[in-house]
């Protein structure tokens, strides 16, 4: 069969180019691979949960409580729908899985990321795939917003209704986007199947089309190499091939991991449709987007109000907030390969210590996402007596870039500590063996 | 070597297509443009669409007290939210729930303790006083202060307004006051007597908002 199939498909092509693909042994290797598992999760159960949602806004009675015929319970059909797969068998694990998978996908990525951006992984001949990488991250995150829309419960109801006051504050188009966006005025009448197309269609399509560049990219150019690579064979690729070393480690991986988000799921309730309710005017007190993007909620927060008119157009502390830092934010991550002036390529992963500078950098922009989510708890913190509502924009505002400065210094300062103690180890083995001390710099 | 060379054919040929490809980009733009333009849809004012305006009785928004008009006895520190009440063309009621910019909210103060830049004429002894309940930053709707009663709290980025004072800012981003209603009694029914007094949140400008409101007094007035 291997010969019919090979000459009809030039399997031993593929093999040679493709299936023989070497892995790097190393277990952060697996944080891209844990990534794609949860994509490959999310569209299994995401075409489950598509095959019983109901994407419509129009109203009808709730078959759990229809009320009175002179007054009927009338609720959403997506949302109505969303119950009744809460009702199915397993049905509501389905919702619970989908949405551990989306917020694990998520955090592998970022994991993935800092990986990548502290062993110098990004750098040429990287630059396309981390940019790529980037596209991914944001486009998963708009795919997790679009999801959140779509159960169509108040909670729902109450963050499209942020979403669109997002879109709407851009300056000049921003009404003539929002409207376009999500079929007219919030909430318009075809807002539910507008973010569905989204959600099930153009998203995932763009995520996985970006998914395969990724990957297609990273078989040509190949993993960088771990530094045990270097002693083991300079200049030479070390690791396990696809086939057949990688692939029962992928699937156990997969499997294991899929196992393990199935028990958060079996266990831990998200995202109650029936407690959040239906559509409704009543706020849902101390609400929050997923942590992902708890920091731009946090650069809301403590934004001060203000309203500038320029050229017709107008310029409020939202679209500053929502739009305008964000971007800077993102920018900035998009322009993390161009700040490597280095014309070689990398072939080893280097080790973080020895760039101090990008290590402590890497540290205090995490410090800085941390403070800026903590501000998006501000209204808990005024509740429970820690801020006042005098002092919490300043304190939040102080903590905003004191928390990164701190970080930068503490993390050149480990650094320090541990280069010290590595090449007082050095001096101890040379003086033992009684060789002269050689520089491991690179190790 | 001649002093006239050959032009070569492949380069015009690759001007051409170069040419043609411009040309399909730029259709191709040009029609998806279009496309997408045709995502927006129009929009027909309604009478559930329009926003409260002058005759219109306030109505409890709450599930479990929907459309009952709004009592004086209803009202206090905690805020009601409540919906206007209209009339469409067969001057049959019609509850204006369609576009949440509509929402109220109402409070009643102590004699006293409502001030300026409230609209004293506009609210019912100077102490029940109506005004739009969707926050002026990103819409969300605003909920009561737990820790002051008589405050508003917006729980989406920490807008805080006080009703007493207009709808005055007093932290937090939103750029401007809520909209206060004008309100009277009639009977024991509480009536708006004309529109939000100030842009309500979706528009930028004041004179938006006065267009709109000429607009809506044309087609349902």
């Amino acid at each position: 069969m291997n010969q019919w199939l090979d000459e009809r498909l030039h399997i031993s092509r593929l093999n040679d180019k493709f299936l023989r693909k070497a892995f790097p042994v190393h277990h952060s290797f697996f944080l891209g691979e844990i990534t794609l598992f949860s994509l490959i999760v999310l569209i299994i159960t995401g075409i489950l949960l598509a095959l019983s949602y109901e994407p419509s806004n129009s109203l009808v009675t709730n078959s759990f409580d229809p009320g009175t015929s002179a007054k009927p319970n009338l609720i959403p059909a997506a949302y109505h729908s969303a119950l009744k797969i809460n009702a199915m068998p397993f049905g509501d694990m389905l919702r619970r899985l989908h949405h551990w998978m989306a917020n694990i996908m998520i955090a592998a990525a970022v994991i993935h990321m800092m990986r990548i951006y502290f062993t110098g992984a990004f750098k040429k001949p990287r630059e396309i795939n981390w940019w790529i990488g980037m596209l991914l991250l944001i486009f998963a995150g708009l795919t997790a917003v679009t999801g959140y829309i779509l159960p169509y419960d108040n909670y729902a109801y109450q963050t499209v209704g942020v979403v669109y006051a997002i879109t709407k504050s851009v300056p000049w188009v921003g009404d003539w986007a929002a409207q376009a966006a999500f079929a007219g005025q919030f909430p318009g009448a075809g807002i539910i199947p507008r973010i569905y197309g989204y959600h099930i269609m153009l998203l995932p399509g763009i995520l996985l089309a970006l998914t395969g560049a990724h990957m297609l990219i990273m078989i040509k150019q190949k993993h960088t190499q771990p530094q045990y690579a270097k002693r083991l064979a300079y200049k030479k690729i070390v690791g396990v091939p696809l086939i057949t070393q990688q692939t029962p480690i992928m699937l156990l991986l997969a499997l294991l991991f899929t196992g393990i988000v199935m028990l958060f799921a079996a266990f831990i309730p998200v995202h109650p449709v029936e407690v959040f309710g239906p559509p409704s005017s009543t706020p849902i007190p101390n609400i929050k987007p997923d942590w992902y993007l708890l920091w731009v909620f946090g650069a809301l927060a403590i934004i001060p109000g203000f309203d500038l008119e320029l050229l017709g157009g107008s310029i409020s502390a939202e679209f500053v907030g929502a739009m305008v830092f964000p971007g800077i934010v993102i920018g900035a991550m998009f322009a993390v390969p161009m700040l490597d002036r280095s014309k070689e390529n990398l072939y080893y992963a280097e080790n973080p210590t020895n760039h101090p500078v990008r290590l402590a950098a890497g540290t205090a922009f995490m410090g800085f996402m941390l403070a800026l989510s903590l501000a998006g708890y501000k209204p808990d913190l005024i509740e429970a007596g820690v801020l006042t509502t005098a002092n919490a924009n300043a304190i939040l505002w102080i903590l905003v870039f004191v928390v990164p400065a701190l970080t930068y210094f503490a993390t050149i300062g480990i650094v320090r500590l541990i280069r010290a103690l590595r090449e007082a180890d050095e001096r101890d083995a040379a003086v033992h063996s009684g060789q002269l001390g050689h520089s491991a710099a690179d190790d | 070597m001649t002093r006239y060379r050959k032009q070569d054919p492949e380069l015009t040929r690759r001007k051409f297509i170069n040419a043609a490809m411009g040309g399909a980009a730029a259709v191709g733009t040009l029609s998806l443009v279009s496309a997408l333009g045709s995502a927006k849809p129009v929009f027909r004012l309604t009478p559930a669409l329009a926003p409260p305006m002058a005759g219109d009785v306030l109505v409890h928004a709450d599930p479990s007290r929907y459309g009952e008009p709004v009592k004086v006895s209803d009202l206090g520190l905690q805020l009601v939210r409540a919906w206007p009440q209209g009339k469409d063309k067969n001057g049959d009621p019609v509850i204006r729930d369609q576009d949440p910019t509509s929402v109220l909210a109402i409070f009643k103060y102590p004699a006293g303790q409502v001030q300026e830049p409230t609209d004293l004429n506009a609210t019912i002894d100077g102490q029940i006083v109506a005004y739009g309940d969707r926050c002026m930053h990103a819409g969300c709707n605003v909920g009561n202060n737990d820790q002051q009663p008589g405050l508003m709290n917006c729980p989406c980025h920490s807008g805080q307004y006080d009703p007493k004072l207009g709808g005055k800012v007093i932290g937090g981003p939103p750029p401007a006051p809520l909209p206060q209603l004008p309100i009277k009694m009639d009977g024991d029914k509480i009536v708006a007597t004309g529109f939000f007094l100030s842009r309500p949140y979706g528009y930028t400008k004041e004179e938006d908002w006065k267009a709109y409101t000429e607009q809506v007094k044309e087609v349902l007035g």
